[in-house]
């Protein structure tokens, strides 16, 4: 790696106007909404800049560290399961003979590619009462009944309740883990695909199982993208707004939902503010941490 | 002649972990063939299947305020694509390239858009333009995509460069180029997958974004997530389906095309992500 | 792209394109440029017009209309808290203009350039609103009530109170109510015998532990789409915008809509003309459109809400105005209430609702 010194033109040709653009048109904006943080809310919903810790404090009060702390809950198991469906995936695409990779991939991208609003509204359709799914559910009923009255045994089965799969929190986790996937895929999928394959080969010659290599060799030299393929996905899903809207039942108020709601409805921007702030020092401690545990394993670099 | 046994790492060879990727996929498709098969059906309520019509499409076709959305997410996208991956190019270039003081803060710094809640970006873009008294319109819209695109671009760029030969370069340079003719023939050559793919990436992160746009939108700045978010708010008919099958359509040509280009390119196989 | 779109991409929609890519890259709002453009900016809720009304009014006048969407009241208020985008005319309701003037937001209309005003229902709830006396900054468009939409077959009789959704388990796992805090919040309050409006942290805390305790019988708290669950069967009872319940009683006779004894919400949207609007003469010409009889019948036609237009009521499809869903009893209007600003008291109804959706 040069040293900037070496090549100061060419560096700062490179670096400053993309930084720039980030400082104008992100970080800026992003000081005046912690300058909100402090403010207060007028009674017809101004802000009033001001100096006060109340919004802060109110941010700590116990209802809404309970949402907070459903958030993280939920993009705690939301990541779990990402990782469960998302690793193998990841794996697949990764060890896929050359000829199919691409077409895998871009399978594996596409969903990622439409509209999130409309991918959530279709879950709607799948799982609602008279869903898909319920609609797949009662034609495999009613051919099990068919075959159970063929050999004489009458409603075993009893008639077919539909279940209800949406308007409940668990209907939020299939949406996120859905809106989340393709973020924990694809770091996980860049680390295999550039992965020394000679290794895991060598440890399958020197006598370790196929389980074995996956756990003490293959896990470990991913690790730097599972740990951001993760980390992604419980950002993501913690800061999440959308899907409990729409998937959710009477007790899905996340913390995005909150933070929509005080900027909404509630026109407390900053009330806001301050449980954005929240959010995002929460953020700042987990990608923290993050570094932290990169730092002590060897040869990860951010 | 038998086929030979899979070997231990050819994963996708296996019948079980085939299985496990068939439930994989069918999870990630099931909610979009439900979207697409709700375009075609004859009711306006995506409710109960009432027959096979087309009328649908005739009239997403045929609305005028779908197409200016549309039209409007395209120039967005567009502009944001070009000037996101021109910068975020760069910017992962440089990440690669050079050794400088509080790199690490530095680093963390620019991710942040990626890190940031996007309803938090979205007040906080509003809250900006209008103190500077700018107006809100495709320009703003144009402007935020940017900045929350650019550093996955550089995400991308950065990547790709990891695997370069650096001697290359040195070569190049041995022989006589100058630096920019090193950059153009030997770097850029390089470099160019992953710019296609952060530029890709980029452009769906535009033609996705909704809670942002919202924000930064003016009168006649309507995209198309604003546009379908107020035709669901309304009431779900297959007209929306109709819009993003068409659009799923879009998605999947563009992609294709742009993988042949890319395979066309050389060895590269897949997103260098 | 040209048969994609089944309509060629013309060199006009490109210039269009690029024109209003132009006019958001100028850094100063709101240039007048002496005589004003032949230009209006509206602000509107989808699916809020007629069919033909903006295409009728550009032909008259010569004026092009730029047609913007907004899903509520919040988000319309929120993009123009910071400064008016440039938006002429915006639709806000009843308690937001109430809002609005408080905060000085909104242009005083300029009844001259309005004759058709004088169709407005001379009935004081129309033309002398408590959130706008005299019309001065509000000119009443549309207007409904929020009720109990149901499945017929589902009930013996249709219902009377708000107790079916908000006291009962009778209806277990198939209510909706909605998800806006001050209508759920204030029908709770007016079930429970109190004020629509009530400031008083006791009632609103009464109310908050009403739907507390029913929760476990709602299905969802529904984001403006109580209509589709009713329709797909997911629900047999939703608190509802009349509008709304109007809409799915076209598709299916087994549904029905009632405002319940105690009385409902009361809402009123209205045409307003924003601080700040570059073309406002444009948007009085607009209002004074939108109030001429015919118009406004072919508007009310379209959209099956009441309007407040008393000179469009003969034009009126006879269907919708014997339909109680649009047009309710008069019992029903009395006993109902418009919400309004409650200032810094927003604050007691936004913490109970957090505490219902949290609980």
């Amino acid at each position: 790696m040069e040293n900037w010194r070496d090549n100061k033109l060419v560096a700062a040709i490179l670096i400053v106007p993309a930084s720039a653009w980030i400082l104008i048109f992100f970080t800026l904006p992003l000081v005046i909404v912690w300058v909100f943080s402090f403010g207060e809310r007028g009674p017809q919903g101004q802000t009033f800049l001001a100096f006060t810790l109340d919004n802060y404090a109110r941010a700590l009060e116990l209802i809404h560290l309970g949402i907070l702390w459903k958030s993280i809950w939920t993009a705690a198991i939301t990541t779990l399961i990402c990782f469960i469906l998302g690793f193998p995936l990841a794996l697949g695409v990764a060890f896929a003979p050359a000829r199919y990779k691409n077409l895998l991939l871009l399978l594996v991208i596409l969903p990622f590619w439409t509209n999130l609003l409309i991918r959530t509204y279709a879950w709607i359709a799948v799982l609602r009462t008279r869903g898909f799914l319920n609609f797949g559910l009662e034609w495999v009923h009613g051919k099990l009944d068919a075959l159970f009255s063929l050999v004489k045994l009458p409603d075993v089965m009893g008639t077919f309740q539909p279940l209800a799969l949406l308007y409940n929190h668990s209907a939020v986790i299939i949406g996120l883990v859905y809106v989340a996937l393709p973020f924990l895929v694809l770091p996980i999928y860049a680390t295999l695909e550039k992965l020394d394959r000679s290794l895991m080969e060598a440890s399958l010659d020197l006598g370790a199982g196929q389980w074995r290599t996956m756990a003490f060799v293959t896990i470990p030299l991913a690790f730097p993208g599972i740990l951001s393929g993760l980390m992604l996905v419980f950002i993501l899903s913690l800061g999440t707004y959308l899907t409990p809207v729409l998937l959710g039942g009477t007790d899905s108020m996340m913390i995005g939902n909150l933070i929509a709601q005080e900027f909404g409805p509630a026109r407390d921007w900053p009330f806001g503010s301050a449980l954005s702030f929240l959010l995002l020092y929460i953020t700042f401690i987990i990608l923290w941490i993050r570094a932290v545990v990169a730092r002590r394993s060897k040869g990860v670099s951010y | 002649m038998k086929k030979a046994r899979p070997t231990p790492l050819e994963y996708t060879r296996k019948r079980w972990f085939q299985l496990v990727m068939l439930f994989n996929f069918i999870f990630l498709y099931f909610p979009i063939v439900a979207l697409v098969a709700f375009s075609f059906n004859n009711s306006r309520r995506n409710i109960t299947w009432n027959g096979f019509t087309f009328k649908y499409y005739v009239k997403a076709f045929h609305n005028e305020s779908l197409f200016d959305a549309f039209l409007n997410s395209l120039i967005v996208a567009g502009i944001s694509t070009v000037v996101s991956t021109i910068l975020g190019a760069m910017l992962g270039l440089a990440l690669y390239r050079f050794k400088f003081p509080a790199k690490n803060a530095f680093d963390g710094w620019i991710h942040l858009p990626i890190i940031i809640p996007e309803i938090c970006m979205g007040v906080a873009m509003l809250a900006f333009f209008s103190r500077l008294n700018i107006t809100l319109g495709l320009f703003t819209i144009t402007v935020s995509h940017i900045a929350f695109s650019l550093p996955f671009v550089a995400v991308v760029v950065r990547a790709r460069m990891a695997g370069f030969d650096h001697s290359l370069e040195e070569a190049a340079r041995d022989l006589g180029a100058n630096q920019w003719q090193t950059f153009k023939d030997v770097t850029l050559p390089y470099m160019m997958p992953g710019v296609v793919a952060g530029a890709l990436l980029a452009l769906t992160l535009s033609l996705d974004d909704f809670v942002i746009t919202f924000f930064t939108s003016g009168p006649g700045s309507t995209t198309l997530p604003i546009k379908i978010f107020s035709m669901v708010r309304f009431s779900v008919t297959p007209e929306v389906n109709a819009a993003s099958t068409v659009l799923i359509v879009i998605t999947l040509i563009l992609s294709v095309g742009t993988m042949v280009i890319q395979a066309r390119g050389g060895k590269d196989k897949g997103l260098p992500i | 792209m040209e048969k994609l779109m089944g309509r060629p991409l013309t060199r006009r929609s490109f210039i269009k394109g690029a024109t209003t890519l132009g006019v958001g890259m100028t850094f100063m709002p709101g240039i007048v440029w002496g005589a004003e453009e032949k230009q209006l900016n509206v602000y509107n809720w989808d699916t809020y017009i007629g069919e033909n009304t903006i295409a009728e009014f550009t032909k008259k006048t010569g004026i092009k209309v730029q047609y913007d969407l907004f899903a509520n009241n919040e988000e319309m208020f929120a993009k123009l808290k910071e400064g008016n985008p440039g938006f002429d005319l915006i639709f806000p309701s009843d308690y937001m203009v109430e809002t609005m003037v408080a905060l000085n937001m909104l242009v005083p209309l300029d009844h001259g350039k309005i004759p058709n005003i004088k169709n407005i229902d001379p009935d004081p709830n129309f033309s002398n609103p408590a959130y706008s006396p005299g019309m001065q900054h509000a000119v009443p468009y549309m207007w409904g009530t929020v009720g109990i939409g149901y499945r017929k077959s589902k009930f013996k009789t249709p219902p009377t109170s708000w107790k079916v959704v908000l006291d009962s388990d009778a209806y277990k796992g198939k209510i909706a109510l909605l998800a806006d805090q001050r209508t759920t919040i204030g029908i709770a309050l007016k079930y429970l015998g109190y004020k629509l409006n009530s400031t008083n942290p006791k009632e609103i805390d009464a109310a908050r532990d009403l739907l507390i305790k029913q929760k476990p019988n709602i299905k969802s708290f529904a984001e403006d789409n109580g209509q589709d669950l009713l329709l797909s069967g997911e629900c047999d009872v939703v608190m509802e915008w009349n509008g709304d319940i109007v809409q799915v009683m076209e598709e299916d006779d087994d549904i029905g809509y009632v405002v319940p004894n105690e009385g409902g919400v009361v809402w009123m949207d209205n045409m307003c003309i924003p601080v700040g609007a570059p073309h406002p003469g444009n948007a009085h010409a607009f209002i004074n459109h939108i109030l001429d009889a015919k118009t406004g019948a072919d508007i009310a036609n379209f959209i099956h809400y009441a309007s407040p237009n008393a000179a469009a009521r003969k034009y009126v499809l006879p269907a919708d105005l014997k339909n109680p869903a649009i047009y309710p009893a008069a019992s029903a209007i009395t006993a109902s209430e418009v919400i309004i600003d409650v200032g810094d008291n927003a604050r007691l109804y936004d913490e109970a609702w957090v505490a219902v959706k949290a609980s």
